[in-house]
């Protein structure tokens, strides 16, 4: 590999300087146009606290949401795993009926806005299915250790209940792109797979569990993972029906402290490094998986 | 003769016990109703799950994220009075009715003005607290102005939070004027402290605070609230037994001054500012 030699152009230069003027003018109109009191020495404080009993640093309201958000995000991811692929297996399924189950529930979802899919959700469907299941009286039946698990894995007692809800519904919404993502790696296999499948004498289940799948998952790996960074910025949306993630406690605080701009700027960053990170381990993940690829072949 | 007086006994013996069959059945429907009562309920499971939002200095978050305020004394005590755990459900104002409805928490004890609208929505209990609508308006933008007449202009621009009696008292008193309406009331505030609004209207104390606090660039253009409006706990529809008893415990904290105590401590002093920022 050569090292390429950086060359700054006059139209690189001039782009940076009207970008970093806009960006300094913009801070000049907040500060003069606004009448905004900073209080970021405030701010600290609400993501770690030092608890005076315990005599040790916890987390505060900010953190705790973030963990919240990142609880949901992957049980939401999860569970909407499991959804995609049953209906993306569905999709390309040689029936009628199973293809349209699929697609309806794909169009559907998709052509809703998810604002709109997080309230019907909330207040109609989770609302009946899981009393019905018995949620709540399992919760309470639960004895101290299980308590403390619940507690980390999923929501404190008195809000799994809703905590479950969110998860249902931000399931449901990214389990229609993951069907998607799930349809199009199967049918990314070449039908010359297929066809050899066949010719060996496979049925059609054996030739989609032993040969067909275990290609599709290569390709569907890295856009799953992109779709979990998608679910991430999605759940801020459940904030609407009082989740306590990293929104809603942001929310929260504000109508509290009134410090708006400090806040929205400490969550743009929490969520940046939450998105961020996780961008970086897909891109490694990618390219490990096409260098397990090229070795493969050889 | 004789026949005839013996249908006479069987329609008496008939009658009397469909009487009985009949008040035996109201005895059980008495009992369910009872049985299912939110307030049995809550004694039941040994929780009382109260739905709050987040509002100055009525429900708040401290520093270590524990909840404060007027509602929240109020709240943990009718708990400890009934002996039952608290279990706070923080919810959006827009959405509270909803969720109360829906069954996500058993009682609204989050400042909730009475009115009618609302009250056929909504069961209430009598009032334990009397708030009032206060209007704070923008030095530059609304200078000079002193009455409520004259924000009940077209050109005049004010900001509430959504589906509250806040937002009503603004349809009602300035109904000429633009109505900005918001989800939380730190949007509210925010859009009055940007001067995209001339004003806000909030249930009292909360402007009064944001004039003091930002003295540059807010004023108050009336001295007293322009409302009064009674506030109550808001139950589910149809349940005498929860209301009966929240009624009257109100009646009870009330004649022991025990209200008026803490409505003084939240409302007439400033000491639980620290516990904040």
């Amino acid at each position: 590999m050569f090292e390429k030699k950086i060359k700054i152009t006059v139209l690189d230069a001039t782009v940076l300087l009207i970008v970093t003027a806009a960006g300094l003018y913009l801070v000049y109109r907040i500060q003069a146009g606004l009448h905004y009191r900073w209080h970021w020495s405030a701010i600290p404080q609400y993501l770690f606290r030092y608890d005076t009993v315990a005599g040790s640093w916890k987390p505060n309201v900010l953190v705790l949401g973030l963990l919240t958000t990142i609880r949901l995000s992957i049980w939401a991811t999860a569970l909407a795993t499991i959804i995609g692929t049953v209906m993306g297996l569905l999709r390309v399924s040689s029936g009628l009926f199973n293809r349209l189950i699929g697609g309806t529930y794909v169009e559907i979802v998709r052509n809703l806005p998810p604002l709109v899919l997080v309230f019907i959700f909330y207040f109609f469907i989770g609302d009946q299915i899981l009393p019905a299941l018995g949620t709540e009286r399992l919760v309470s039946g639960i004895s101290g250790s299980g308590r403390s698990l619940l507690k980390v894995l999923f929501a404190p007692p008195a809000l799994l209940v809703p905590f479950l809800s969110a998860l249902v519904t931000l399931a449901l919404f990214e389990g229609a792109y993951i069907t998607e993502i799930v349809r199009s790696g199967i049918q990314s296999i070449e039908a010359g797979q297929w066809e050899a499948a066949a010719a060996l004498g496979f049925t059609r289940s054996q030739q989609m569990r032993h040969i067909i799948l275990p290609q599709a998952v290569q390709r569907i790996l890295p856009p799953l993972a992109g779709q979990f960074i998608s679910t991430i910025k999605d759940s801020a949306i459940v904030s609407v029906i009082s989740i306590q993630e990293l929104t809603f406690q942001g929310m929260e605080l504000m109508a509290t402290t009134y410090f708006t701009f400090e806040i929205w700027i400490t969550i743009t960053g929490l969520y940046l490094l939450l998105t961020l990170s996780c961008s970086l381990a897909v891109e490694r993940l990618e390219i490990r998986l096409r260098k397990g690829r090229a070795v493969g072949r050889h | 003769m004789k026949r005839r007086q013996e249908i006479l006994i069987l329609v008496t013996v008939l009658v009397m016990s469909m009487g009985l069959a009949g008040a035996a059945a109201a005895g059980k429907i008495q009992q369910e109703l009872t049985g299912e009562s939110t307030i049995e309920n809550a004694l039941k499971r040994g929780v009382l799950r109260v739905g709050i939002s987040t509002f100055v200095p009525w429900a708040m978050k401290d520093k270590t994220g524990k909840l404060i305020g007027f509602e929240i004394d109020v709240a943990n005590r009718l708990a400890q009075d009934t002996g039952v755990e608290i279990e706070f459900v923080p919810t959006k104002w827009a959405g509270i009715i909803p969720a109360l409805l829906t069954g996500k928490f058993d009682v609204i004890i989050g400042g909730m003005g009475i009115l009618p609208q609302r009250n056929l929505k909504v069961n209430f209990t009598i009032p334990y607290d009397y708030s009032g609508m206060s209007i704070v308006a923008h030095k530059q933008l609304a200078a000079g102005f002193k009455r409520l007449e004259e924000f009940n202009r077209p050109e005049v621009k004010i900001a509430a939070r959504l589906g509250s009696t806040a937002e009503m008292a603004v349809r009602k008193y300035m109904p000429q004027a633009r109505l900005q309406l918001f989800d939380d009331e730190s949007q509210v505030i925010q859009e009055l402290r940007s001067g995209r609004v001339h004003a806000m209207v909030a249930s009292a104390p909360l402007p009064t605070y944001l004039a003091l606090e930002n003295p540059e660039v807010l004023f108050l253009p009336l001295q007293e609230t322009f409302t009064k409006e009674p506030i109550g706990f808001a139950v589910r529809k149809g349940d005498v037994d929860t209301l009966n008893y929240f009624n009257n415990w109100i009646r009870v904290v009330e004649a022991e001054g025990w209200l008026k105590e803490r409505k003084q401590y939240w409302f007439n002093t400033k000491e639980w500012e620290k516990q904040l920022k």
